[in-house]
């Protein structure tokens, strides 16, 4: 019993989560559902009946007949209190600080205090910026000493690099001064710090939380595809934030993961189809790559990074074509037992489903490029790995690069189409545990470039096949063959619907 | 509910519709005020400013709140006093205010590396102002706008914003230290203070 309203819930839930599933958001600091309980910071403090005295609720688990008041004066009192005790040696320099905007501690200092500071003495001044390790900055003034992130180093990744020293409104959160803060999954900190005391490098100062959009999409940083959000201002991406799916990476991403929106930078795409190096309008282009592909003996080299779409909507042009398959993928790196898959791939399961024969040996076809074996190549992606005698024959082939940004292959080729990238189409991706990952559109492809899935399928149509599906299509059959009400959503939405503000979307944390 | 039209009709009478009795009557009224300001005593309450004449200054003519061009303060080691919050190009209706921020690598912390504002675009709101919570943006210059013969000139540049600056020390964070002498009996919870 919660505010007079009956909720019954699994055995072992607190309070807190109790209340949640109500729709009552009791304040906290200290508590993140991913993490150990630690019940330091008495933000949650909530009535009990037949209790003593006012009890955390993010430590309270619910009985039988428990009777609970979140709203109380007594409750409302407490938590104001606290939360001037937090403020107490905080140094409000909102101004400054990169959590500004989705800073758990401003959010609810409008909930429950909202009035002038008290402070007549000077406040205890800590570091202000301390280099603590590979990806983030530390500053100790603005901590609340929540313990959240040393919980995480010891429970997520078990490295234990942070820690707590000294006492009273001396405490710190500091790191040993032989120990960095290099982990990889080191920018989650960031993410679970209620305030800006971590502030990652890489985003710090480029930009206000409020200004940011966020769209649920899907990281392709490896096999894992954890659910990320993906933060950005019109048709720039600034970060990528790790999404809740318990099924795949809980509430966490790896640092390598959250580096992958740079590919993103209009200055590295490829807005305008080229041929022979001189810009073309869209539709000439892929006429001229049909006139130029038909009827030659052609190698088509399908890619472990696009999406399961595009990859068909290449096998429909190789069925055309009647083409001796490849597929290219990126090179192995880093794994380890969390998130991080030795794969960095992350549509290689996709890819396989398109093309269940194609051949892995790239070599061998940077060899028959070298020896004159094809008339004509067509690449899905600028990845393919191939050799400089291989390189500089392609120019002199029909050789179609169908790429979202420049690379040496795509510089190298005859004919190239500008394909939109993963921040700008509807696609799906199937991962290591064969589960369907699907990206959403953060912003609509500009200039000519278009869903790689509809250059494929435009392509083949020049080439005379009929009946072949469209981007669209494709995704709605994976939809079905995966039953994923996700994507099928996403693909019968009427229009591109836009992204909330990361302000109005709810604060992080 | 339902929507009707209905019909309203102008009267209009010949003498309006020919205007010029109307303009005659302006016309008088302009002569009038151009005698009485030019030989006679002028208006109680309101004077001619001889706008243009070199020895004139609009400085001493404009109320204190008049919202002239921006410009940005600075601190007492003449570092600008902006750090680049973007409260004011957040809250600027105009959307005129370019900002882009960099690392001073001292504990102040932030700074703008650009900060540009489009006096074409602006609409003289005083939004910004309003918004800033470190003094830094004023509209206090008592000075408009001059006209400009290309639309860069009026693009106004951090540097051409400070070259109006003055130094600020105005400090930041509620009341400060004297809270409990300012406000005695504002706040209950100190009832003997
Ligand atoms: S740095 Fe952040 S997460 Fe870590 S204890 Fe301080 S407030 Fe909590
Ligand atoms: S583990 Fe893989 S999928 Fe997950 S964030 Fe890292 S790179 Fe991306
Ligand atoms: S005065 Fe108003 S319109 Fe002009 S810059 Fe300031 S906020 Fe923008
Ligand atoms: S509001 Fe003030 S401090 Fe913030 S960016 Fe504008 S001028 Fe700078
Ligand atoms: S959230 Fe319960 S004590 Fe901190």
């Amino acid at each position: 019993m919660i505010d007079g309203q009956e909720v019954t819930v699994r055995k072992g839930t607190n309070v807190l989560e109790a209340a949640k599933l109500l729709g009552k958001d009791i304040s906290h600091f200290c508590y993140h559902p991913g993490l150990s309980i630690a019940a330091s910071c008495r933000q949650c403090l909530v009535e009990i009946e037949k209790a003593p005295k006012l009890t955390p609720s993010c430590q309270a688990i619910v009985a039988d007949g428990m009777v609970v008041h979140t709203d109380s004066p007594r409750v409302q009192e407490a938590r104001r209190q606290m939360l001037e005790f937090t403020l107490k040696n905080h140094p409000v320099d909102c101004p400054i600080c990169d959590k500004a905007g989705e800073c758990i501690l401003q959010r609810h200092y409008m909930d429950h205090d909202h009035r002038l500071s008290r402070v007549d003495v000077p406040k205890v001044r800590k570091a202000k910026h301390k280099d603590i390790g590979r990806e983030i900055v530390l500053d100790q003034e603005r901590c609340i000493l929540c313990s959240r992130c040393v919980r995480f180093c010891e429970e997520v990744p078990k490295t234990a690099e942070l820690g707590m020293m000294f006492r009273g409104d001396r405490e710190i959160l500091d790191i040993d001064d032989n120990r960095r803060l290099d982990n990889p999954y080191s920018l989650n900190v960031v993410d679970i710090c209620p305030v800006g005391a971590l502030t990652s490098k890489d985003f710090r100062f480029k930009i206000r939380a409020w200004e940011l959009h966020a769209t649920a999409t899907t990281c392709n940083g490896c096999a894992t595809g954890c659910a990320i959000e993906l933060h950005h201002k019109d048709t720039r991406a600034y970060r990528i934030v790790p999404r809740l799916d318990p099924d795949v990476n809980s509430y966490w991403m790896c640092d390598a993961g959250r580096m992958t929106y740079k590919e993103l930078d209009p200055d590295l795409r490829i807005h305008h189809a080229r041929v022979d190096g001189e810009t073309a309008p869209l539709a000439e282009a892929i006429a001229e790559a049909a006139r130029r592909l038909r009827g030659k003996r052609t190698a088509v080299v399908y890619s472990a990074v696009e999406t399961t779409e595009a990859n068909l909507a290449l096998a429909e042009v190789a069925k055309v074509l009647d083409a001796t398959e490849f597929l290219a993928r990126r090179p192995e790196g880093e794994v380890d037992d969390l998130l991080q898959d030795a794969d960095k791939n992350p549509n290689l399961r996709g890819a396989r489903r398109a093309a269940p024969d194609a051949s892995d040996h790239m070599d061998q076809l940077a060899l028959e490029i070298a020896g004159a074996a094809y008339e004509a190549v067509v690449f899905l992606g600028g990845l393919a790995p191939l050799s400089d005698v291989a390189r500089q024959r392609l120019s002199s082939l029909a050789s179609v690069c169908i790429t979202d940004r420049r690379s040496e292959l795509s510089d190298a080729c005859a004919i190239v189409l500008p394909a939109a990238s993963w921040a700008e189409v509807v696609g799906s991706y199937v991962n290591r545990q064969n589960r369907l990952r699907v990206l959403r559109p953060a912003f609509p492809p500009l200039a000519d470039r278009r869903h790689p899935a509809d250059l494929l399928h435009h392509l083949a149509v020049a080439l005379g096949a009929t009946d072949v599906p469209d981007a669209r299509a494709h995704a709605r059959a994976l939809a079905e063959a995966y039953e994923s009400d996700e994507l099928r959503a996403l693909v019968d939405a009427a229009e591109d619907v836009r992204p909330p503000l990361l302000r109005w979307a709810h604060m992080r944390g | 509910m339902t929507i009707g039209v209905k019909e309203v009709k102008l009267e209009r009478t010949a003498a309006d519709q020919i205007f010029l009795p109307a303009i005659l009557e302006g016309l008088v009224t302009t002569a009038r005020h151009f005698f009485r300001n030019t030989f006679g005593k002028g208006q109680p309450g309101i004077d001619t400013i001889r706008y243009g004449e070199p020895d004139v200054r609009t400085e001493d003519y404009y109320p204190d709140r008049y919202r002239g061009v921006h410009r940005l303060m600075y601190r007492e080691d003449g570092t600008v006093r902006c750090v680049a919050c973007m409260c004011c190009s957040t809250v600027c209706p105009a959307k005129c205010i370019y900002i882009e921020a960099e690392d001073r690598h001292d504990d102040e912390e932030k700074a703008p590396r650009l900060f540009v504002i489009d006096e074409l675009k602006c609409v003289v709101c005083g939004l910004c102002v309003e918004a800033c919570p470190c003094d830094a943006i004023r509209m206090d210059t008592k000075t408009h706008m001059t006209a400009v013969e290309t639309r860069e000139e009026a693009v106004l540049s951090k540097i051409d914003l400070l070259k109006r600056g003055a130094p600020s020390v105005a400090v930041q964070g509620g009341l400060g230290p004297d809270y409990r002498k300012l406000q005695p009996d504002r706040d209950p919870r100190f009832p003997g203070a």
